[in-house]
């Protein structure tokens, strides 16, 4: 039971983080029917599941504020911002009461009881005003049946110019029908009279109608004809698949079943298993499961954890079999080794794609948080978030939640300003903050921008003084000083608010971006805004890397980021003390890998420079041999080498050895650092 | 093997060699004793760390026991041995491997044996030894692999040399 009711908690969350979802969308699009069915059914669905886990606030409360979907949904009224406010209400009171352990908490209590009020106080004053809505609504409800109908026209019906399928059409178009046609009274060919009509009908009608109206259907045949019309059942048969099935068994042709048949049958799939169940989840059952396709199924993250570790291995097996296939060369095994590479290779691809989760995602809840912080603080501020399908590893996402957060808390609470001030400063009054991701490379790039007051330099270095975190005299760039809002303890807010200002956001930010191998970067000017740039890599687990050798040892460069190899001869690269070398009439500067990992350097031979795409500009890496394509299943080097700046992580090649992989960006920025620190000695 | 000794104040050490003086760890801490193989050298890290080796598919950084405890490098001879450690670093399991120039045996050592660490003209900084214990012919010092591993002295390991050196 604990069980379910943990599934239940989890499925409810989602419920609630559908309908915000939604309620989100439809603020900028308040007539889309589409929105308002979705937060209707997300509420059926969490009254229904709620009073069966003994939740029984959720279900009454959602009941409520499905009342009130129910009557936009129907156009009898509209969408205002008062019913998202209240909705959002809800939402969080959900939430709420599904975290408890026990639903009895005092302060969970009284805004439950609060918004029940609120919620019934909007109900009885739309009722005051459409008083006869829910009346209608009861009278149509309770008319709902289903009827059997017996039509045999009489035997000159063609003669007054009716055509009897016309009337049967008519019947089936009142709701759900099943009609069984007679034939078996038409006589052989030489007996016929094509004037007469010998056919006869039998109806299953389910349809929000009257026998009274039914019987209008025959009124100008009424007299001539034989009509049987009876109710079956006073509920919609046709929702009874049991009934369903049992009506296709009969034959046209057969004999004429009558009412009686039909009316035991009609009782004894009444009283089906289906029907009890239909009944237990309310009537909307069938719709939502005629309405779920089966598109996209659920699967338990650590399932996906450990497929990905399955194909890991997987991966590096294969490897070995590969290197023992180059020794032991036989055709056979070659091809087949080539087969399995393929396999694996795309096995790979597609359980790395498996993981891999839009942005989307989490932007939902940040735009929930401008929302709420920003009527908290009286600003005005719109979020708007483009390129949000672009895709980031699972673990990536998780781990990019909090950071992102903290970095939108920032922009509303220190970044825009009051409206007033915004208006003073000649800016519209609602500020704006953006939100763009995309693909750059092997990384993604996720950047927020704010048109607030920008960050102030001179406030940065004043603080920073004052902490002793620089001297007097430091000169130092914008940029460094912007490197200094990620020390821990650093906050220039002059209060310290509720939303930020403590002084442990932006170090724990760049902390927790440094985790999953990204960086952060500060751009801003003053009184335009601030751009925080995230470059994050899209996967932790599995790359396509290019194995290369220095001094005997394997690294591996990320594939996706080398865009050609040139083969040269040791002299070309010997004594260039301006590290610029000449490639396809380009002007490419170098690092000599070996120089940079202090191993001993060559004095001939061959030399392979690896040209990488290092931000906007080329950059080659000197190794001594490439050895070829590996996939590189990426092992964390372990907290012992936490502070590596060109090593981003190792793998273990097909003879068991470990091979290391560049951290391409990295590297290059830390091999011209040290350059720069030389220039400047 | 019996860990825990038969009583609860014997407890068993592994002791190896580092030039010519025996330590000892607690076997608890040791998982396994590898021979020499390749090791993969990490471009740009201290020296006392070697690089990498892979420990059925896990990448085990290992570290020149003699360099961290400021003797000369390690050269390696067939006897040059890997202990496989699991120490705990703030709360958190951490494997590595550490180079050792001859691995001796397992013995028990009685509580009451265990003398502290001397506190005067020691050439070792004291926190890294939990006590002595002397033997017939030599002493035998305990590690607190611990103090010895943790990250932060290693990182803060050009103050320890220092001391060793002055």
């Amino acid at each position: 039971m604990d069980k379910l009711k943990q599934k239940f908690i989890e499925e409810a969350s989602e419920h609630v983080a559908e309908i915000e979802q939604s309620l989100l969308l439809l603020e900028n699009d308040p007539d889309n029917p589409d929105l308002i069915e979705k937060i209707f059914r997300a509420m059926h669905t969490l009254k229904g599941a709620g009073s069966m886990f003994g939740f029984e606030k959720i279900s009454d409360l959602t009941h409520n504020v499905e009342n009130i979907y129910d009557l936009i949904r129907n156009g009898k009224l509209p969408f205002t911002r008062n019913i998202a406010d209240l909705t959002l209400g809800a939402s969080d009171l959900i939430r709420l009461i599904i975290s408890e352990e026990n639903q009895s908490e005092p302060a969970t209590l009284e805004k439950y009881e609060n918004m029940k009020e609120v919620v019934s106080n909007i109900l009885s004053e739309i009722s005051k005003g459409n008083a006869t809505i829910m009346d209608e609504k009861a009278i149509d409800e309770s008319l709902m049946a289903t009827y059997y109908i017996y039509f045999k026209p009489g035997i000159n019906i063609f003669n007054n110019g009716t055509n009897p399928l016309y009337l049967v059409e008519e019947l089936a178009g009142m709701g759900k029908s099943f009609v069984l046609v007679h034939q078996e009274n038409i006589p052989d060919l030489e007996n016929l009279d094509p004037e007469y009509c010998y056919t006869s009908w039998e109806i299953v009608l389910a349809a929000e109608t009257s026998v009274k109206t039914i019987r209008e259907v025959f009124i100008f045949v009424e007299d001539s004809a034989e009509i049987e019309i009876q109710e079956l059942s006073k509920k919609d048969l046709f929702e009874n698949k049991k009934f369903l099935r049992k009506l296709e068994k009969f034959i046209p042709g057969t004999n004429e079943i009558g009412f009686d048949q039909f009316k035991v049958l009609a009782e004894s799939s009444d009283q089906s298993v289906a029907n009890k169940l239909k009944k237990a989840l309310g009537d909307d059952y069938k719709k939502t499961v005629r309405d779920y396709s089966i598109s996209s199924i659920r699967v338990a993250s650590e399932k996906l954890d450990h497929l990905m570790n399955l194909v890991s291995e997987m991966v590096t097996t294969q490897a070995r079999l590969s290197l023992y296939v180059e020794h032991e060369s036989s055709g056979e095994l070659t091809t087949i080794n080539e087969n399995i590479q393929k396999l694996s290779r795309q096995l790979r691809d597609l359980a790395f794609e498996i993981v891999l989760v839009p942005i989307d995602t989490i932007i939902i809840r940040y735009q929930r948080l401008v929302r709420d912080l920003s009527k908290e603080l009286n600003k005005m501020v719109v979020f708007q978030a483009t390129g949000t399908e672009t895709e980031l590893d699972k673990t990536v996402i998780e781990n990019l939640t909090d950071p992102l957060m903290h970095i939108i808390r920032n922009c509303i609470d220190h970044g825009i300003e009051l409206p007033d001030e915004r208006i003073s400063k000649g800016k519209p009054a609602e500020g704006k903050i953006q939100l763009n991701a995309f693909h750059s490379g092997t990384n993604v790039h996720i950047e927020i921008q704010d048109d607030g007051r920008g960050i102030d330099v001179e406030k940065i270095r004043t603080k920073a003084l004052q902490k002793g975190l620089i001297h007097d005299e430091a000169n130092l760039s914008d940029r460094q000083l912007y490197d200094l809002l990620f020390l821990p303890g650093f906050s220039t807010a002059e209060n310290v608010t509720d939303v930020s200002g403590r002084g442990v956001g932006m170090d724990v930010v760049r902390q927790k971006i440094a985790n999953i191998r990204g960086e952060i970067q500060v751009e801003s000017q003053k009184d335009l805004g601030t751009k925080i740039t995230l470059k994050i890599p899209i996967t932790l687990s599995i790359i396509d890397g290019l194995l290369v050798e220095v001094d005997k040892t394997n690294y591996i460069i990320p594939l996706i980021s080398v865009s050609k190899i040139y083969s040269i001869d040791h002299s070309a690269i010997e004594n260039k003390f301006n590290n610029y070398i000449v490639l396809d009439e380009e002007r490419i500067p170098f690092f000599y890998l070996r120089e940079e990992f202090e191993a001993a350097k060559n004095t001939e031979g061959q030399e392979q420079v690896i040209v990488i795409q290092y931000e906007n500009q080329k950059v080659g890496l000197v190794a001594d041999a490439v050895v070829g394509e590996y996939q590189a299943v990426l092992k964390p080097l372990g907290k012992h080498y936490r502070n590596q700046q060109i090593v981003s992580a190792a793998t273990i090649l097909g003879d068991g050895t470990v091979a290391l992989v560049i951290d391409t960006n990295r590297a290059i920025n830390y091999f011209s650092k040290l350059i720069t620190v030389e220039e400047s000695l | 093997m019996n860990t825990d000794g038969t009583q609860k104040d014997i407890q068993s050490y592994l002791t190896f060699k580092l030039g010519d003086e025996i330590f000892a760890a607690h076997v608890s801490k040791v998982l396994n004793i590898l021979e020499m193989m390749k090791i993969t050298k990490v471009p740009k890290a201290p020296s006392y760390m070697k690089g990498v080796i892979n420990l059925r598919g896990m990448v085990l950084p290992l570290i020149d026991t003699r360099l961290k405890f400021g003797m000369s490098e390690t050269e390696f001879t067939p006897s040059t041995c890997i202990l496989v450690l699991d120490i705990n670093l703030n709360n958190e399991s951490v494997k590595m491997g550490a180079i050792v120039d001859f691995v001796q045996e397992v013995i028990e050592i009685s509580k009451d044996k265990i003398q502290p660490p001397p506190t005067l003209g020691n050439k070792y900084k004291s926190s890294f030894i939990d006590g002595m214990v002397k033997t017939e012919d030599y002493f035998i010092m305990l590690l607190n692999l611990e103090q010895i591993f943790s990250t932060d002295e290693i990182v803060s390991l050009k103050g320890v040399t220092s001391e060793v050196a002055s």
